[in-house]
């Protein structure tokens, strides 16, 4: 049975790869993921092509649901996953400041923008999900930067995510606050819009193709992926620049398998890593790998500044902030 | 005789009964069930209560305390009570009115009108609450070809208090119909036939006979669809939150969202709020009960049948109106996002798609699987349930005395664990299985075991009521007749109590099974790969972006119930009557 495994695995390994393998590190790997379904499906499939030994056991759920699941986990005692690939820079610092995760300093991070990588090596980003603004094809005006959204026309007409309920919507807050051309008198002026932050990302966007709302502030490839449906909407990376959550991967401190968990972050953060998520239509946070189709040139999208420490320690002051212009 | 001692001497020769007693089927009873609900809801709730109530390792209430000083527990927990009072309210209204029809009238095309009521509640709340978002939205197809639909970019009519507390009443009005429905089948016929020879007219025999007499089911369906709407979370986090409409359940939910070590101990403490709201209400509906108690002897009998007359075509008119309102307008908006190759186009021939339903059925093997795992679980919870609620049925209706009050507590225990979202229930099963089981050293964290045992948790109290509220309906003199002829417990429970008490038990377990078949939050932290959910599935398609997957999957779902619902049809011609709710 073994024999025709292996045998299996390197006919589907002749036919279809042609990147090493390798066959020293073995053993089971539980990794918790929030990327959707099938993106977390070709991720773990690529990686077992590579690494035919490891058998990777995956569990894939919404940022909210695998953080409270982990968090429970943790509470009893008994953390399950050996690696996480999940949600955002400030929600590993947690991790980090909790102890919860393994540093691995080795790994090649040198082409990396530093900005984007933990300097001890407890988290690595795997690709850049910018949010930029989405709007209705029968809006009445096409924005192209954030100021764009308090021109009268748009009055009350912008759907957000919330930063209570979103961790990409925390980031986005942080640094469109954090930005000399905007700060939190442009999130003052949003409210003054009539904009009504609510639930994630997938609801901003449903609202906007929906035709309920003309405008919204979204993750990238929602949009970029639906309009090559021929989806009613069109996406803009606005003047000022965007923010964006990065998916990091970082190994816990409990992990059962270092070795194959060492390998799922080499692989992620290898050139064929970040090509399988171009492949998969995400902004690869590599800066060597082209954009996948929809996305303007890599150095035509500018990023802005973000401090993820920072933003954990003015994680409360920055919520209450929010709750007091928005009245939630 | 094995049973000589009833369970009203136990307090008398408490000690040397106790003995005979545990060993009599009636005391057999009473510790498996003890056992029953001390791991299913005890142990659980006990984690939840640990990590809320305690600061540091010592009991407080500082925590309780710390929450409701910021403005949004107390505005929630105003919203909670309001949503789910009024709602519930028009479910009762809708419910026991269609119930009323089918039940006492010679209105045509009953089995029909019965199977439709149920869809709604088939579907999952959030799924239901999209649907609605869209039929009644701008983009909305049947309100645009008749030129009703709102604006692009004017405000959602449904966002708010307004659709919040529609939709939990249209959602939960199957409840009461099934609940009301079945305990007209437990009516005598006596009674009524007396007063209609006596003269009486139907609105006279509804309001002096039939009413009075359903006054503990009205109660205990109320109560259930007032939990239930207390509970739920799809509704007010798709209509709540943009309407800036927050309930208990979505702020939980928003609290669990934000991380760290501190979240848990909030999500229990929110919890326990939810639960004493859950506790009072059903302490009330439970004194109340005392009072009304009606005591009746007869089984399950043909139906009355008041001639409706002239009028009978504008009820059937009336209710095929409701039908189309409730039933036809969202599901026909759910097939319509299915079928289109992105949401957020309208449905022409060139958008229209079945690569949506060709993705789900052939592409992706989780959906097969997810059908057969939530089959699998959604039906044995509701048979282990509706076979545990009539054991402790007739506990509870039994005379006042130790036994009646455990039994009284293990129905309080349930009723917590109805009301505490699903989302909290997962956590506190978490908490409390991660870790092999002692004794047996098996683990069952990461399997279907510990998914089916969180719905015998979750969903207890479902059929708990309509059963409890038919037992109620029974005269003990059948029982104390058959026991002064010498029948034993197993014997009594076999040929009387389980008789009279079918159609009820059926029917609470049909709601079990259809509310588990479709759940999300209760199997949302528990499922992993392989254990998927139904519900899980769609709400992964959902959460991910995927609108139109998830649209398909709960259009494939509406046609598998309806599958199911047919083939128990069919079984139905083998089953005593009133078994099968819809086969008159």
């Amino acid at each position: 049975m073994k024999l025709l495994r292996t045998a299996l695995t390197a006919t589907l390994l002749l036919g279809t790869t042609a990147h090493a393998q390798n066959t020293d590190i073995s053993g089971s790997l539980v990794l918790y993921t929030s990327q959707p379904n099938e993106d977390a499906q070709s991720t773990v499939d690529a990686f077992m092509a590579a690494y035919p030994n490891v058998e990777v056991d995956w569990v894939r759920d919404g940022t909210t649901e695998i953080m409270a699941r982990l968090e429970a986990e943790f509470l009893a005692g008994a953390p399950q996953p050996d690696v996480l690939l999940i949600a955002d820079i400030v929600t590993m610092e947690g991790l980090e400041a909790q102890g919860r995760l393994l540093s691995y300093p080795e790994a090649d991070t040198s082409a990396y923008d530093p900005a984007i990588m933990d300097p001890e090596g407890y988290y690595f980003s795997t690709k850049l999900i910018t949010t930029g603004i989405v709007y209705n094809t029968a809006a009445p005006f096409e924005p192209t930067s954030w100021q764009d959204l308090l021109r009268p026309e748009a009055q009350g007409q912008i759907a957000m995510p919330s930063p209570l309920t979103s961790g990409a919507a925390t980031i986005h807050m942080v640094s469109l606050t954090g930005s000399p051309d905007l700060g939190w008198a442009y999130y003052e002026a949003l409210a003054e819009q009539g904009a009504n932050p609510q639930g994630g990302n997938g609801g901003v966007y449903r609202a906007v193709a929906g035709g309920e709302q003309m405008f919204g502030m979204v993750v990238d490839f929602l949009p970029i992926r639906e309009i090559a449906n021929g989806a009613p909407v069109r996406f803009v990376f606005p003047d000022e620049g965007v923010s964006a959550v990065t998916e990091p991967v970082a190994i816990l401190s409990t992990a059962r398998n270092v070795p194959a968990a060492q390998a799922f972050v080499d692989f992620l953060i290898s050139p064929e890593g970040q090509q399988l998520a171009a492949d998969m239509g995400y902004l690869p946070a590599h800066p060597a790998i082209a954009a996948p189709e929809g996305f303007p040139a890599r150095d035509q999208i500018r990023l802005l500044d973000f401090d993820a420490a920072q933003a954990l320690t003015d994680a409360d002051a920055n919520r209450l902030r929010f709750i007091d212009i928005f009245g939630q | 005789m094995p049973t000589a001692c009833g369970s009203s001497t136990s307090s008398v020769s408490k000690l040397t009964g106790t003995l005979r007693h545990l060993r009599s089927g009636e005391g057999l009873t009473l510790v498996a069930l003890c056992l029953f609900a001390l791991v299913l809801f005890v142990m659980p709730l006990w984690h939840l209560a640990r990590i809320g109530l305690t600061d540091g390792a010592e009991f407080s209430l500082a925590p309780v305390l710390a929450l409701f000083e910021s403005g949004s527990v107390p505005r929630a927990l105003r919203n909670s009570l309001e949503s789910a009072a009024l709602s519930s309210l028009l479910s009762l209204l809708l419910g026991t009115t269609l119930a009323l029809i089918i039940g006492l009238t010679d209105i045509r095309g009953k089995a029909i009108i019965t199977f439709l009521v149920m869809i709604p509640m088939m579907v999952p709340p959030h799924v239901t609450a999209i649907a609605w978002v869209q039929a009644m939205g701008p983009s909305s197809p049947i309100l645009n070809t008749i030129g009703l639909a709102p604006p692009p970019g004017s405000p959602h009519p449904l966002y708010g208090r307004g659709g919040v507390i529609a939709l939990l009443a249209v959602q939960n009005m199957p409840l009461v119909f099934l609940v009301v429905l079945a305990a007209l089948r437990s009516l005598p016929r006596d009674l009524s036939d007396a007063a209609r020879s006596a003269g009486a007219g139907p609105w006279r025999l509804l309001r002096r006979i039939i009413l009075p007499l359903l006054l503990p089911t009205l109660m205990a369906a109320y109560v259930l669809a007032f939990v239930s709407a207390l509970g739920n979370f799809g509704i007010p986090a798709l209509l709540g939150i943009p309407g800036r409409y927050v309930t208990l359940p979505v702020l939980i939910y928003q609290r669990l969202s934000a991380f760290g070590p501190s979240m848990l101990a909030d999500v229990a403490v929110l919890a326990s709020v939810l639960a004493t709201l859950a506790v009072i209400i059903v302490a009330a509906q439970m004194a109340l009960l005392g009072r009304t108690r009606n005591a009746l002897i007869g089984p399950p009998q043909t139906p009355l049948h008041l001639t409706l007359g002239r009028t009978r075509p504008v009820v059937e008119a009336a209710i095929a109106l409701l039908i189309a309102v409730i039933l036809i307008l969202p599901v026909t908006a759910l097939f319509g996002t299915a079928l289109v190759i992105t949401y957020g186009l309208p449905l022409t021939s060139e958008t229209m798609t079945l690569a949506n339903f060709r993705h789900i059925l052939f592409e992706q093997s989780v959906t097969a699987r997810a059908f057969a795992n939530s089959t699998l679980t959604a039906g044995l919870a509701a048979l282990v349930i509706a076979g545990a609620c009539v054991l402790l049925a007739r506990i509870l209706s039994g005379p006042r005395g130790v036994s009646r009050g455990i039994g009284r507590g293990i129905a309080f225990a349930a009723e917590i664990t109805y009301a505490i979202p699903g989302l909290v229930i997962s956590i506190a099963f978490i908490l409390t299985f991660i870790r092999p089981i002692p004794l047996l050293d098996v683990s069952i964290y990461n399997t279907l075991g510990i998914i089916f045992i969180a719905y015998l948790c979750a969903f207890f109290a479902v059929a708990l009521k309509p059963i409890s509220a038919a037992y109620m309906q029974l005269d003990p003199a059948l029982d104390e007749a058959a026991k002064v002829a010498g029948a034993g417990y197993w014997r009594r429970l076999w040929r009387i109590t389980l008789p009279l008490l079918a159609p009820a038990a059926a029917s609470g377990a049909i709601l079990v099974f259809l509310i588990a078949y479709n759940e999300i939050t209760v199997s949302a932290l528990l499922w992993s790969t392989g254990t998927e959910t139904i519900g899980t599935t769609i709400y992964n398609y959902e959460s991910s972006g995927s609108t139109t997957l998830a649209a398909a999957m709960s259009a494939v779902t509406v046609v598998a119930t309806i599958g199911l619902l047919l083939a128990l049809d069919i079984m139905g011609r083998w089953l005593p009557r009133g078994v099968v709710p819809w086969r008159l």
